[in-house]
């Protein structure tokens, strides 16, 4: 009996081993390693959103931060903005306008190829805008760039294109350096432009496939701008969890991050091996009220509402002094036409006064949503919440899941903490507050405003144009539906070997090619 | 029997998802909806069409072997889910080869020495596993493994690999992990049976007999002891290919739990049905194999 257990155990031994084997089998094949990346100078990239399989590289469906990252490596735009937000030129060398500032044209760079060898030339800018305007490309940018006749942008030779706009715009060369406008190449079939698109960019799409977590991308060694890329290839990723990219930077597994908490950079300045870069940026935290919907409707209610906040410690709590304060106006004060004013002090009694007039002699109660979705909703909520109760605003906090807030919370519910990412004053007054605009999320619609706006818009007089938009921000401030206190600095960190690396304050323009290794 | 499982839980799944607030186009677009991009790209995705008429869609689609196209990556659901299915296994795998021997090990040794300073010392040590959840095992592995001694990386990018010793290198952290994690509950296991083993009187015959310990322990003992930790094991397999989520995530593993959270917040029900598919399989197959594994190590039962 003995030695039959053990001709027995031996046996289920030889089963095991086999069984062993043939797990690790399909294991070991599971291994595609890319080879020849160890020598080229390859910098290594972490976003902090995730965009997992929704990630696209066609620039008229860019959303996510990562797209917007992929889309600078490969294509490029006819303008950039500047750090006051205002045009400069990229693929246009040159722009004019006629005496209404109703018809744009634009001299194109020569010598400019695509990725593939094709010469850039205007059919292509052509190409680029009527496909980005068609309906039938349902781009979310179309809206905004609503002006410019689709029909009327001609080709005048190789390296001139002009544009007709329905109504007048002085901004034209700034409204056009947006997240949606990077010049496609035209016969480039529309099923390659998610994940293979060709541009006239410092980098070329190795692999880019939506839910895989690298992507990849090599030098254009036929780049125009001479000396430019300085790194040989670039990965990129998303490490949406903030303490693993900080894990992942400081072990030296990646070379650069941005999407950093304030916190977090707290920590990494006293790293010697990682250099910590700031920049100053005109991204709106914003607390937003409807004003046609009690007890916000009342403007008193709105202004007791504003009275309540200490900015100052709205940025020191909040932001931990890595910002500057904002006055209810989402154009930051060194914008281009950004209205300067003595900012907005905390006062309760007056505060209190206002509210009483207003008919609630015993404060009022009110539900603010906040999420995680941006960082420093949640702190900026609970902030308020507690500067507010001095003056009997009672604020009730309701953290909303992340995931969906930007569709199942903003523009659904009347008192909400959002965001906007760093714009021009034109783009910033209108996108939020325009009455016409989809995304008004303070329900405020002043027929005044709005012909600023547009006054503004077709005044060629620079003096007259800053005028107009100060008199809209003026406003805005005083009547508005929205208690923007700080502007959040971009936080990003390298690895202290990478240099040439700066933000934008334009949150979706993000430049690598003058970033250097070692 | 395995079918009608299969048939239910993709029932479940599909109508659970359905209850979910919001549709993929939605979480395509974002904070860039409008009404008009909504429309076109529910056209486009066929979510205008009633919930079941989608899920038969699915079903029939599926019984002629396609699993369909990922709402939200716009590329085949088996093309999608098998990177990562590999990604999981691969970790699953390693871990697997890691826990078996360390759990009848540690076992084994608690067994035997009970009441003496190792079991205990051991014992409070497995015990402290158990109650740590694995995201803090992970968070204390990384910050004294990759940040304090930088010995090893922290995160789990196994994109990075440049060969086979530095997949190693990148994985060891989750493994180890995973490991500490599983192995708290089939330690304790394997020390209950096998005392309660080593104390019946089959064994006090064989001790009799004059048989050396190792032999009384390896062909007497513990086969019999191992049919518990059989049962634990099958569990624990479940438990890692249906995702080490939380694993996942803190190591920024690319596998197929990841991909299940992500798909559920994207709503992208190709995906999430397809992964249900195969983690349910996974499951039945994994107890099937205990079953089998425990009816052959006791004669009594087959």
């Amino acid at each position: 009996m003995y030695g039959k257990d053990i001709l027995r155990l031996s046996r289920r031994k030889v089963l095991a081993c086999t069984g062993a084997a043939l797990a690790a089998g399909p294991l070991s094949v599971a291994l595609h390693v890319p080879k020849s990346w160890a020598q080229a100078k390859t910098l290594r990239i972490a976003a902090g959103e995730a965009d997992g399989a929704t990630g696209t590289m066609d620039p008229a469906q860019s959303t996510a931060d990562p797209d917007a990252a992929r889309i600078n490596l490969v294509f490029e735009r006819l303008t950039v903005l500047d750090d006051a937000f205002a045009a400069a030129p990229q693929l246009a060398k040159s722009w004019e306008s006629n005496a209404t500032g109703d018809e744009w044209t634009f001299k194109l760079q020569e010598g400019v190829k695509f990725h593939d060898g094709e010469a850039f030339t205007a059919k292509h800018v052509v190409h680029t805008y009527k496909r980005l305007l068609d309906p039938k490309t349902a781009s979310p940018g179309a809206s905004s760039m609503a002006a410019i006749d689709p029909d009327a942008i001609a080709a005048l030779d190789d390296h001139t294109v002009r544009f007709k706009l329905k109504t007048a715009t002085v901004e034209f060369p700034a409204l056009i350096a947006n997240r949606f406008t990077y010049i496609l190449r035209e016969g480039q079939p529309e099923s390659e432009l998610r994940t293979a698109g060709i541009g006239t960019g410092p980098f070329k799409v190795k692999q880019f496939v939506p839910g895989e977590d690298v992507s990849t991308f090599v030098k254009n060694e036929n780049y125009w701008r001479p000396g430019l890329p300085k790194v040989d290839a670039v990965e990129l990723r998303a490490i949406p969890e903030e303490s693993a990219r900080i894990a992942a930077i400081e072990s030296g597994q990646i070379d650069l991050v941005w999407d950093l908490g304030r916190a977090g950079v707290a920590g990494l300045q006293k790293n010697p091996d990682i250099k910590v870069v700031t920049t100053r940026s005109p991204f709106v935290l914003t607390l937003s009220c409807w004003a046609d919907t009690p007890p916000f409707d009342d403007v008193r209610v709105r202004q007791a509402m504003k009275y309540v906040v200490d900015r100052e410690q709205m940025l020191q709590l909040v932001l931990r002094g890595y910002g500057n304060i904002g006055d209810d106006n989402p154009v930051a004060p060194w914008i281009e036409y950004a209205l300067q004013a003595e900012t907005r002090a905390r006062d309760i009694e007056k505060a209190k006064a206002l509210l009483a007039e207003a008919g609630h002699p015993d404060g009022i109660d009110i539900e603010l949503f906040t999420s995680e979705t941006t960082p420093g909703f949640i702190e900026m909520a609970t902030l308020y919440q507690a500067m507010a109760s001095e003056a009997g605003i009672r604020v009730t906090l309701n953290k909303a899941p992340a995931n969906d807030y930007w569709s199942a919370v903003w523009l659904k519910q009347p008192f909400v903490c959002s965001s906007w990412s760093g714009r021009g004053a034109d783009d910033a007054l209108a996108a939020p507050y325009l009455s016409t605009s989809d995304w008004n999320e303070t329900h405020w619609k002043r027929p005044e405003f709005d012909a600023f706006i547009n006054e503004a818009r077709a005044s060629t007089d620079v003096a007259k144009r800053t005028e107009l938009y100060q008199n809209a921000q003026r406003l805005l401030r005083e009547d508005g539906g929205a208690i923007i206190s700080i502007f959040p600095d971009a936080l990003s960190a390298t690895r202290a070997n990478i240099s040439g690396w700066k933000l934008h304050p334009q949150q979706s323009t993000k430049d690598f090619s003058e970033v250097e290794i070692g | 029997m395995a079918l009608i499982s299969l048939l239910a839980v993709s029932a479940i799944i599909f109508w659970c998802v359905e209850l979910l607030p919001g549709d993929a186009a939605e979480r395509i677009l974002g904070r860039n909806a409008t009404p008009e991009s909504l429309a076109l790209l529910r056209e486009t995705l066929n979510l205008h069409l009633s919930a079941p008429e989608r899920y038969l869609t699915w079903l029939s689609n599926l019984l002629s072997g396609d699993f369909g196209t990922s709402l939200v990556a716009d590329r085949p659901v088996l093309d999608y889910i098998a990177s990562r299915i590999a990604n999981t296994a691969l970790l699953s795998g390693f871990a697997l080869i890691l826990y078996i021997p360390i759990s009848i090990a540690l076992g084994v040794i608690t067994a035997i020495n009970r009441g003496r300073m190792a079991d205990h010392a051991i014992s409070v040590v497995v015990l402290i596993f158990m109650c740590l959840p694995e995201f803090v095992i992970g968070i204390l592995l990384i910050s004294i493994f990759a940040i304090k001694l930088a010995w090893l990386p922290p995160l789990a990018l196994i994109g990075q690999a440049n060969g086979f010793g530095d997949l190693l290198r990148l994985i060891a952290l989750p493994t180890i992990t995973i490991v500490a994690a599983m192995s708290a509950y089939a330690v304790r296991m394997m020390r209950e049976s096998l005392i309660e083993v080593l104390d019946s009187s089959y064994v006090l015959m064989a001790r009799l007999k004059g048989l050396p310990t190792w032999r009384v322990l390896l062909f007497h003992a513990l086969p019999n002891a191992l049919g518990p930790a059989i049962n634990i094991t099958a569990l624990n397999v479940a438990w890692m290919i249906g995702g080490v989520v939380v694993v996942e995530a803190v190591f920024e593993f690319p596998g197929i739990g990841r991909l299940m959270v992500d798909s559920i917040s994207h709503k992208d029900v190709p995906v999430i049905l397809a992964i249900s598919m195969v983690m349910t399989g996974a499951y039945i197959a994994t107890n099937l194999i205990a079953d089998v594994l425990v009816i052959l190590l006791n004669p009594k039962l087959r």
